[in-house]
């Protein structure tokens, strides 16, 4: 990325451009509010929700007890009465204590009620490892997928971050946003024009011949830097962005895996029915037999230990290692 | 007679006495209909518990909405639903209010006060916080209340619920249909408290308990909370201790012995306030027939028009999803 600023765009931290978002979207639609912990005064644990307090006051901008069954269920029951309310849930490890609302009732309702009742929620979390042990480090993205009715989206940029969010707090349905622990000291160009991105549209990220690299949110990252190290080798890589796990994208994916003829996967999340499996499932259902491989945590939890943090979670070299095995395995075969 | 049979400060008909006796009458009826049909499916019946419904409701005013547990008919219908559209949806025809989509469990009809049903125990509690929270923020006077059993008493989702409620001082009167038992489990070997009640003095809330078969008394009792709730002075809990005349639901078998039914069978809520109405002079036996042919005619309407509807198109299982 060039040094110098981009015409049209601002440099922005993730957490600048959450804000930004959320700003747009109270300033200009009254229905959003915003509930969650130490989202007030405090504004977010990545200050991501800075100043909204003072700007919108306490009635839209609250600050909740630890409680996140009841925040999501709040979040739901006034989305389904006509708000359009972000639920903060700090980690993603905690939002398993507000799937009941979410998954139970929200992604139900507008199916159950015949559609009389949609419910316009987002919930807002941080997934991701950085040292803070075993139940503040998951990604769970994956359990969410199989939601019928639930969106999920995972950004990998700040641009996206900024126009993932106004999509999803304009969507009429239910959305899981997740951000990375990562992500945010990162920074990156996001126009300055009002944008909103729809959900659903994953985006290639590094043009390439050899192999199709498909990842989401802080992995992307790594997939990156993987495809810069083996493009030393002479190996291209075509490195695909998700954005939106669901809906997902696949014909972005499927073309390029069939052009490339070889696909892996990266997540940080788990293996065993993670986003790789599925992907590369459904790649084969549409495109044919190609060479395929996974990349992702390994099937153990992760440490607040920096040394078994690491020792668990995939890095670049790893990835690199799995694509130049990937690429030296005979051609894949019809069943 | 110890209590007035008429309501302080109730001046729409529907709380008046002879029309809760016709509400429960109807919900009664009702079920029986239902009950007797072969295409029922799984079911949970109120038959026992209509003085809970139909007292409540009579508390509540037009904008106001109602949440409620899977055991949803008899707060349906006390809610003033059309019983044939009640009856397609729970029969899965499209002409319920959901198209059939959401049945029994998932009743719902929010622009006519009935914001719905949710089959998960104790999982409308934080929704209808949530909607309390929306009326509070959009400054309407209306109120919200959520019926919910004695087995969602001892979730979490009640305790975060309450305290929440409390300290946003939310227009939301939470009122516990307690009919001691979830399943099979008596109250008493599931929950610690006295009275469940208790459970709103540690969030500084007003709670009361009353007898869940008496119509009148339930009335009453919501209608001072939902007052206090209407004007800002924020959420209670009504516990209304009832019985339950069948099992658990149309899968379950019936766990208690026959002596001890007998006993709950005499305490029905509909003879009660009917008995009242005559010894009180209000209705004689001629008027109670009258009554009965009257109800049995709604029910016969509201089967016939179910029956007149079809089933969804398969296609509608995949509509309105998201």
């Amino acid at each position: 990325m060039s040094a110098e600023p981009v015409a049209g765009t601002m440099k922005l931290f993730f957490r600048e451009a959450i804000a930004r978002a959320l700003r747009e979207e109270m300033q200009a639609d009254a229905r959003v509010i915003l509930l969650g912990q130490d989202v007030g005064a405090f504004g977010g644990s990545y200050k991501e929700f800075a100043r909204l307090q003072a700007q919108f006051g306490p009635a839209r901008v609250r600050d909740t007890p630890v409680a996140e069954a009841a925040m999501v269920g709040l979040g739901v029951g006034a989305a389904a009465a006509g708000l359009r309310p972000l639920v903060s849930i700090t980690y993603m490890d905690f939002l398993m204590l507000g799937l009941d609302p979410l998954v139970n009732y929200a992604a139900k309702a507008r199916f159950k009620t015949g559609g009389q009742i949609t419910v316009p929620l987002v919930v807002k979390t941080t997934a991701g490892a950085r040292g803070q042990g075993v139940a503040h480090s998951q990604c769970l993205e994956a359990w969410m997928m199989g939601v019928p009715g639930l969106a999920v989206v995972a950004p990998s940029t700040p641009a996206d971050a900024y126009g993932l969010l106004k999509a999803a707090l304009r969507h009429d349905g239910p959305v899981l946003y997740v951000d990375h622990k990562r992500l945010f000291p990162t920074a990156g160009e996001v126009p300055l024009a009002e944008t909103v991105l729809p959900l659903g549209r994953a985006a290639t990220r590094r043009q390439g011949r050899d192999v199709t690299v498909v990842s989401h949110s802080f992995m992307t990252r790594v997939a990156l830097e993987a495809a810069e190290r083996l493009a030393t080798e002479a190996i291209s890589c075509e490195v695909i962005d998700l954005r939106s796990l669901a809906p997902l994208d696949l014909d972005t994916v499927a073309s390029s895996a069939a052009r490339t003829g070889a696909l892996l996967t990266l997540e940080e999340g788990q293996l065993t029915c993670g986003i790789g499996a599925e992907i590369a499932f459904q790649v084969r259902e549409q495109a044919g037999p190609i060479r395929t491989a996974r990349v992702g945590a390994a099937p153990a939890p992760v440490s607040s230990n920096p040394v078994l943090e690491h020792a668990a979670l995939p890095d670049a070299e790893r990835v690199a290692a799995a694509v130049r095995r990937l690429l030296d395995a005979p051609p894949a075969e019809r069943p | 007679m110890a209590r007035p049979l008429r309501g302080p400060g109730l001046d729409s008909a529907a709380g008046q006495p002879t029309q809760l006796l016709r509400r429960m009458m109807v919900i009664r009826a009702f079920e029986a209909a239902l009950a007797a049909r072969p295409d029922h499916g799984f079911q949970l019946f109120s038959a026992g518990q209509e003085a809970v419904a139909v007292g409540l409701c009579a508390a509540l005013e037009t904008g106001d909405q109602l949440l409620t547990s899977g055991r949803s008919i008899a707060p349906a219908l006390a809610r003033g639903l059309d019983p044939g559209r009640v009856m397609a949806e729970i029969l899965g025809r499209v002409a319920g209010p959901a198209r059939g989509k959401g049945g029994r469990g998932h009743l719902a009809w929010p622009s006519e006060g009935f914001f719905g049903a949710h089959a998960v125990v104790g999982g409308n509690l934080s929704i209808a916080a949530g909607v309390a929270l929306a009326f509070q923020i959009e400054g309407r006077r209306d109120v919200v209340a959520c019926l919910f059993g004695d087995g969602a008493c001892g979730a979490g989702a009640l305790h975060e619920t309450l305290n929440i409620a409390a300290l946003w001082k939310l227009p939301l009167v939470l009122v516990c249909d307690n009919n001691q038992l979830s399943v099979s489990t008596p109250r008493s070997q599931a929950l610690a408290p006295a009275r469940l009640s208790d459970l709103a003095a540690p969030f500084g809330i007003p709670g009361a308990t009353v007898d869940g078969m008496d119509v009148a008394a339930v009335r009453d009792a919501a209608a001072r909370f939902v007052a206090r709730a209407r004007v800002g002075d924020g959420p209670a809990l009504l516990e209304c201790v009832s019985e339950r005349f069948s099992s658990h639901s149309t899968a379950t078998r019936e766990t208690r012995p026959k002596d001890q039914m007998a006993a709950i069978l005499a305490r029905c809520p509909i003879a009660r306030l009917a008995g009242e109405l005559q010894r009180a002079g209000e209705l004689g036996s001629a008027d109670i027939a009258a009554l009965e042919g009257d109800v049995a005619r709604e029910v016969a309407l509201a089967v016939a028009f179910a029956n007149a509807s079809p089933l969804p198109d398969p296609a509608e299982a995949l509509t309105d999803v998201g």
